[in-house]
C-alpha cells in the first residue's frame, strides 16, 4: 500500500529510514489482504453503521463548545499504539487524575494554592467554574471520570493538551467506534492483537455504584442527559444503554427532602448516584450563575447533604480552567510533590499518521488522542484505547472539531489497561451484568413511558398513512379511468380515505375546482408528507428512549429516517412506500418480539392500538361517508381493505364480490383480524388490566359495547348512517381513552421556571 | 443608629406549581460595625423544608423548599440591626491606590483567601474598554487610595443618571456605559469593575437604605428598595464602603445584608418553580424605618 509521510516528521507507522514500525508491520500486511478499494466499502459501512446508532447525524462534535458541527465519520484505519507506549500515556493519564483531584479538594478546601501564591486567586475566583457552593460540604471523591487530550510532535514526544474534568465526553464514543471497528475491521483487530476496551462501561458503572452513600442497599444509578438537544447526546444514550442504566433528563429527576427522585410511573423511586452528563453550569438552575433550565432544581442541595451523590462532582470543572491547567507542573509540585510526566503542548508541529483517504488511499494525517480514566474502588483505570480526532487543515489541536474520528488500538501487549492499582478480577462479572438489557420490568420513568407511548402512535399512523398511499396510488397507477369511474365516486372516496389517514378533517370542498386527478395528486402527496412526518416524530421519540430498544430496532430506525429524507425529495412513491411498510412491519416485529413485556412495551402497544383503532374507525367512515354508486363502491372497499392489510384475508373468507356488512364484520367485530377493532380493543383490555387502571378499562368497555351494537337497532335512513354511527360510537370512547391516558399517566408539568427578586 | 428592615418578596405564578425552591439573602450578617438584633423569615405557604447556612463569603443563606400545589410564594424578611458610621478614610496617612494593588497581588495566607477573589473580574465586572477610560483620569499616579475612591465615587455619580425605567439585574455592563444611565447595581458593578481593573479588592455589598419622603408628604410603606454599593479594601485601613449610586462615602443610613464578588453571588430571592407553564408576576417592596 502507498504511503508516504514526510520523513522529518514523526510518523506512527513508518520509521525515518523507510522502514515500517513494529506495531503497523501486522495491521499493513492486514491492510494490504482488505485492499485499498475494499476500504473504501469499509467506510461507507462504518457510516452506515453510526447513522444506526443515531450518531451519523447528531453528533455535534466532540466537546460541544459552539464549534460549527461536523458530521461525524469514522475512519477504517485505526490510530496505533504500542503497549509500552501507551503504559507511559496511561502513567501520565493517571497522574493528572491524582493531581487535580488534589487540586479539587485544595481549590474548595484549604486552598493552600491561593495561600502560597501557586495559583492566584483572582484569577482562579473570576472563573464561573469555580462554583462557590461545591465548597460548602465537599464530597468524598470529586472525580470518578476523566479525560485528556494528547498529541504527538514532530520530534516523536508526546504533549499534553488539556484535561477534561467537567463532563468529560470521549469515553461513550471509543465504545461506539470500537464497536464498529469491530465489525467493518474485524480481521486486522485480531490479528494486530489489540487489547479490548469493552470492559469500560463496567468499570465506570462499578465506580459509579462504590459512590454510592454508606447504609444504602439496592442502590440506583442514574445517567443524567441534558436530553436529546445536547451535543453529545448520542454518547449519553449509549453509555446508558451500555452500562443497563436508566437515562434520565431533568424533568425525570425531583429533589424533595435533600433526597433525589426518579419520577417513575409508580409514583416517586429514590436516586442514590447521578452519572451527571450535564456540565456544571447546566446542572442546578438554581445556581448563581446556571445555563439554561436543562438540569434538576436543587440537585446540589442534595448532593451537599448527602442525600446523592454526583460522579463527577458538582464543580469539578475548575479543574479545566487556564488559571489551573497553565500551572499543572507548579500545582504537581506544591501538591502531591511530583513531577509531571508529560509536558504540556506549546504549539510545536504535529507526527503524522495513516489517515484513509478514498482518493489518495493512505494519506498522512494529524491526530489528536483522547484518553479517558475511570477512578473506582481499585483505583485509577485508564481505558486501553480511546478516540483519536483527525485534524483538518488549519485545525487548531485544542479545538474540539474533527473532521473524522479513529478508532485507537493498544497492540503488542495482552494486558488489560491498568495504569495504577489495578482492576480486580471481578470486572469480568460486572462486564458480564453490564450487558443486560434493562430490566423492563423495573420502574419506568414518565417521561419513557410518555415517548413510548407517543412512538407506538407514530409508528402506527405513519404506518396507516403509508398504506393508504401505497394502496390508492397502486390503484390510480393500474388503472388511471378509475379517477372518473361512477362520476368521480371513487376519487371522492379515495380521497376521503387519504385524508382519513392523514388525520386529517373531512372537507366537503375537497374536491371544489380543481380536477379530481389533481386533487387526488394533492392529497397523495400529502399523505406522503404525513409519512414523513410521523415518522421523524417517531424517530424523535425513539432517541429519548433507546435504552428500551434493542439495537436492531436503532438500525430500522436509522434507515427508516434515510428513507423519509428521500421520500420528500423525491416522487418516487410506490417503491419508497414498500420500503417504509417494510421497516415499519420490522419495528412492530421488534416491538412484539424483542421487547420485555413491561410497563414500558404496554405503554408502547396501548399507543399503536389506539392509534390503529382510530385510524380504522376512519377509513370505515370515510368509504362509507358519502352516496357512491356500486360500481364505485367495489374498487373502494377494496382500497380500505389493502388500506388495513385485510384484503387477503377477505378473500379467503367471503370468496365473493365485497359486501359492506362482511367488511364490517371482518374490520370492526372478527377478534382474530389482527387489524380489526375487536382485536385492538382486546389488547387495550389486557394493559389496562394490567396497569390496574379501571377508569381506562370502562371506557375501552364502552367502545366494546360500541362495536358490537346490533347495526339493525341503529338503522334509520339506510346502513351507511348505522355504520356512520357505529364509528361515531365507538371512536368517541377510544379518543377519550388517549386523553385519560395523558392525564392519568404521563401529565406531570415538569417546566421549570427561573424567578428572580429584586 | 438602629433600623427596622422588612423586605417583602411576592410571587403569583399563575397556576399551582408542584414543587418550588428558593434561595434567599435576606437575613443580615453581622459585620464589625453591624449587629443584627433580631430576624424573622415568614414564608406563605409555609415550607416543606428549609434551612440555613454560611455561603462561601461568610453571608446567611436560606434555601427553602415546597412541595405541593401553591400558587403563590410571599417571603418577608424582618431585621432590626444596630449600625455604626465609620470615620471617614480620606485623608490621614495610607497608601496609594498603586501600592493597595501591590498588597492585593501580593497577599499570601488567609489575606490572600479573603481579599484575592474581590480582585477578580467575573461576567458583570468585566474590563471593558470604557472602563479603563473612565477611571483614567481618577486614577491619577500616587493617589492615595481613600481619595481614589471617593474620586471614582464622584465620577460615577456625576456621570450617570439613576433610572429605575432604564435597567433590571441582567443589563450588561455595556449598555450602562453606552446609556450613562442605570441603577444601584449598575453603578456598584460599574465602580467594581474600575477599581478590579486597576487591580485592587473590591466587594458588591447589597442591602438597605432608609430614604426621605418627599417634601411634605408622609412616608409610604414599601417604598424603598434593596440597594447595593461596594466595599473597597486597603492595607492599614481593611474593608471600607462607598456608595457610588448616592455618592456617599463613608455611607450613613445603610443596613449591609451580605457580599460578593458580584450581584449574582448575593441576589436577594432567587428561585425555580416547576410545573405547567403561566404567567408570573412579581413584586417587592422594602420598609426601612428609623428606631430610637
Amino acid at each position: 500500500m502507498q504511503y508516504q509521510p514526510d520523513a522529518s516528521r514523526y510518523d506512527e507507522a513508518v520509521a525515518p529510514d523507510g522502514s515500517v514500525r513494529q506495531g503497523w508491520r501486522v495491521l499493513s500486511a492486514a491492510l494490504a489482504s482488505v485492499g485499498v478499494g475494499e476500504l473504501a466499502e469499509r467506510q461507507r459501512q462504518a457510516d452506515r453503521m453510526l447513522d444506526a446508532e443515531g450518531a451519523g447525524h447528531l453528533v455535534h462534535d466532540l466537546t460541544g463548545r459552539g464549534v460549527a458541527s461536523r458530521p461525524w465519520r469514522l475512519d477504517p484505519v485505526p490510530m496505533l499504539i504500542e503497549q509500552a507506549e501507551f503504559d507511559l500515556l496511561a502513567r501520565a493519564a493517571a497522574q493528572r487524575v491524582r493531581v487535580l483531584e488534589a487540586v479539587m479538594a485544595d481549590l474548595y478546601g484549604e486552598r493552600t494554592l491561593v495561600r502560597t501564591g501557586v495559583v492566584p486567586a483572582a484569577e482562579v475566583a473570576a472563573s464561573p467554574s469555580l462554583r462557590m457552593s461545591a465548597g460548602l460540604q465537599r464530597p468524598a471523591r470529586w472525580l470518578v471520570q476523566h479525560a485528556v487530550d494528547m498529541v504527538r510532535t514532530a520530534d516523536g514526544t508526546w504533549r499534553v493538551l488539556g484535561d477534561f474534568t467537567d463532563s468529560p465526553t470521549g469515553l461513550g464514543y471509543a465504545l461506539l467506534n470500537r464497536s464498529i471497528t469491530a465489525r467493518v475491521m474485524a480481521e486486522p483487530l485480531r490479528a494486530a492483537g489489540t487489547s479490548p476496551v469493552g470492559v469500560a462501561a463496567a468499570v465506570l458503572r462499578r465506580a459509579l455504584a462504590a459512590l454510592a452513600p454508606t447504609g444504602r442497599t439496592d442502590t440506583r444509578t442514574v445517567v443524567l442527559s441534558g436530553g436529546s438537544e445536547h451535543p453529545s447526546y448520542v454518547e449519553h444514550s449509549y453509555l446508558a444503554v451500555q452500562m443497563g442504566l436508566h437515562l434520565a433528563e431533568g424533568g425525570d429527576l425531583v429533589m424533595r427532602q435533600d433526597r433525589l427522585w426518579l419520577r417513575a410511573l409508580g409514583g416517586l423511586e429514590p436516586v442514590d448516584v447521578v452519572y451527571r452528563r450535564l456540565e456544571d453550569a447546566g446542572l442546578d438552575p438554581l445556581e448563581p450563575r446556571a445555563q439554561g433550565v436543562n438540569g434538576v432544581p436543587a440537585i446540589t442541595w442534595a448532593a451537599q447533604r448527602g442525600g446523592v451523590v454526583l460522579g463527577n462532582a458538582f464543580g469539578t470543572g475548575v479543574g479545566e480552567i487556564a488559571a489551573v491547567q497553565q500551572r499543572l507542573a507548579d500545582v504537581a509540585g506544591a501538591l502531591v510533590g511530583e513531577s509531571l510526566l508529560l509536558r504540556p503542548y506549546a504549539g510545536e508541529p504535529l507526527a503524522t499518521t495513516p489517515v484513509y483517504d478514498a482518493a489518495q488511499g493512505l494519506v498522512p494525517g494529524r491526530v489528536v488522542l483522547r484518553l479517558n480514566t475511570v477512578v473506582g474502588p481499585d483505583g485509577i483505570w485508564v481505558m486501553p484505547g480511546g478516540a483519536g480526532r483527525v485534524l483538518a487543515d488549519g485545525d487548531h489541536p485544542a479545538a474540539p472539531t474533527a473532521e473524522r474520528t479513529k478508532d485507537v488500538w493498544v497492540v503488542g501487549g495482552a494486558r488489560s489497561g491498568r495504569a495504577e492499582a489495578g482492576v480486580s478480577a471481578s470486572t469480568a462479572t460486572a462486564q458480564a451484568a453490564a450487558v443486560q438489557q434493562v430490566d423492563f420490568g423495573a420502574s419506568v420513568p414518565k417521561r419513557a413511558a410518555d415517548a413510548l407511548y407517543w412512538m407506538g402512535r407514530a409508528a402506527e399512523r405513519a404506518e396507516v398513512a403509508a398504506r393508504a398511499a401505497r394502496v390508492v396510488g397502486a390503484q390510480v397507477e393500474q388503472d388511471p379511468y378509475l379517477v372518473t369511474l361512477a362520476g368521480g365516486g371513487w376519487a371522492m372516496g379515495a380521497v376521503a380515505l387519504l385524508r382519513s389517514a392523514q388525520g386529517a378533517p373531512q372537507r366537503s370542498d375537497a374536491v371544489d375546482g380543481a380536477p379530481l386527478a389533481e386533487v387526488l395528486q394533492r392529497e397523495l402527496a400529502a399523505t406522503r408528507a404525513t409519512v414523513a412526518h410521523q415518522v421523524s416524530s417517531l424517530v424523535n421519540e425513539a432517541r429519548s428512549v433507546r435504552e428500551y430498544l434493542s439495537t436492531t430496532t436503532g438500525r430500522v430506525l436509522g434507515r427508516l429516517a434515510r428513507v423519509v429524507s428521500d421520500l420528500v425529495r423525491t416522487d418516487a412513491a410506490v417503491d419508497d412506500l414498500d420500503l417504509i411498510l417494510i421497516d415499519l412491519a420490522a419495528l412492530a416485529g421488534l416491538a412484539t418480539e424483542s421487547t420485555v413485556r413491561g410497563p414500558a412495551w404496554r405503554f408502547l402497544d396501548l399507543g399503536r392500538r389506539i392509534e390503529r383503532g382510530i385510524a380504522l374507525l376512519g377509513s370505515v367512515e370515510a368509504a362509507v361517508g358519502q352516496a357512491v354508486d356500486p360500481l364505485a363502491f367495489q374498487p373502494l372497499i377494496e382500497a380500505v381493505l389493502a388500506a388495513n392489510e385485510s384484503l387477503v384475508a377477505y378473500r379467503r373468507r367471503y370468496r365473493s364480490d365485497v359486501e359492506l356488512h362482511a367488511v364490517v364484520d371482518l374490520l370492526v367485530r372478527d377478534d382474530v383480524n389482527p387489524r380489526g377493532l375487536a382485536f385492538q380493543l382486546d389488547r387495550l383490555r389486557e394493559h389496562l388490566a394490567s396497569l390496574a387502571w379501571p377508569e381506562g378499562g370502562a371506557l375501552v368497555e364502552q367502545a366494546v359495547r360500541a362495536t358490537f351494537a346490533d347495526l339493525d337497532d341503529v338503522v334509520v335512513r339506510g346502513r351507511r348512517l348505522s355504520v356512520d354511527g357505529l364509528v361515531l360510537a365507538a371512536r368517541g370512547p377510544l379518543l377519550q381513552l388517549d386523553a385519560a391516558v395523558v392525564a392519568r399517566w404521563f401529565a406531570d408539568p415538569v417546566n421549570p421556571m427561573v424567578l428572580g427578586g429584586r | 443608629m438602629r433600623f427596622a428592615v422588612c423586605h417583602r418578596t411576592e410571587y403569583h405564578y399563575g397556576r399551582a406549581m408542584s414543587d418550588g425552591y428558593t434561595v434567599a439573602h435576606l437575613v443580615p450578617r453581622a459585620t464589625p460595625r453591624q449587629v443584627v438584633e433580631s430576624t424573622s423569615l415568614d414564608l406563605d405557604p409555609s415550607a416543606d423544608e428549609q434551612t440555613e447556612h454560611l455561603d462561601a463569603f461568610g453571608n446567611r443563606v436560606m434555601r427553602i423548599g415546597i412541595h405541593r400545589p401553591h400558587d403563590h410564594l410571599v417571603v418577608t424578611a424582618r431585621s432590626v440591626v444596630r449600625v455604626e458610621v465609620p470615620q471617614s478614610v480620606v485623608g490621614g496617612a495610607q497608601p496609594t491606590w498603586e501600592q493597595t494593588a501591590d498588597a492585593v497581588r501580593e497577599a499570601r495566607g488567609d489575606l490572600a483567601c479573603e481579599v484575592g477573589p474581590f480582585a477578580a473580574l467575573t461576567p458583570s465586572t468585566p474590563a471593558l474598554p470604557e472602563v479603563v477610560d473612565l477611571c483614567a483620569d481618577v486614577m491619577l499616579p500616587g493617589r492615595p487610595i481613600g481619595e481614589t475612591v471617593q474620586a471614582l465615587s464622584t465620577r460615577i455619580f456625576t456621570d450617570f443618571a439613576f433610572d429605575p425605567e432604564f435597567s433590571d439585574v441582567s443589563t450588561p455592563l455595556a449598555d450602562v456605559l453606552r446609556a450613562r444611565r442605570g441603577v444601584c447595581q449598575d453603578f456598584a458593578h460599574l465602580m467594581l469593575a474600575c477599581l478590579r481593573a486597576n487591580g485592587l479588592a473590591a466587594r458588591y455589598v447589597s442591602g438597605y437604605i432608609e430614604t426621605d419622603p418627599p417634601p411634605g408628604q408622609p412616608k409610604l410603606a414599601g417604598t424603598d428598595a434593596s440597594h447595593a454599593w461596594c466595599g473597597v479594601w486597603a492595607p492599614g485601613i481593611g474593608w471600607f464602603d462607598v456608595d457610588p449610586t448616592n455618592d456617599q462615602m463613608p455611607p450613613r443610613r445603610h443596613v449591609t445584608c451580605a457580599w460578593g464578588r458580584d450581584y449574582t453571588d448575593v441576589a436577594p430571592v432567587r428561585g425555580v418553580v416547576i410545573g405547567p407553564a403561566a404567567a408570573q408576576s412579581l413584586s417587592v417592596g422594602v420598609d426601612v424605618t428609623s428606631l430610637p
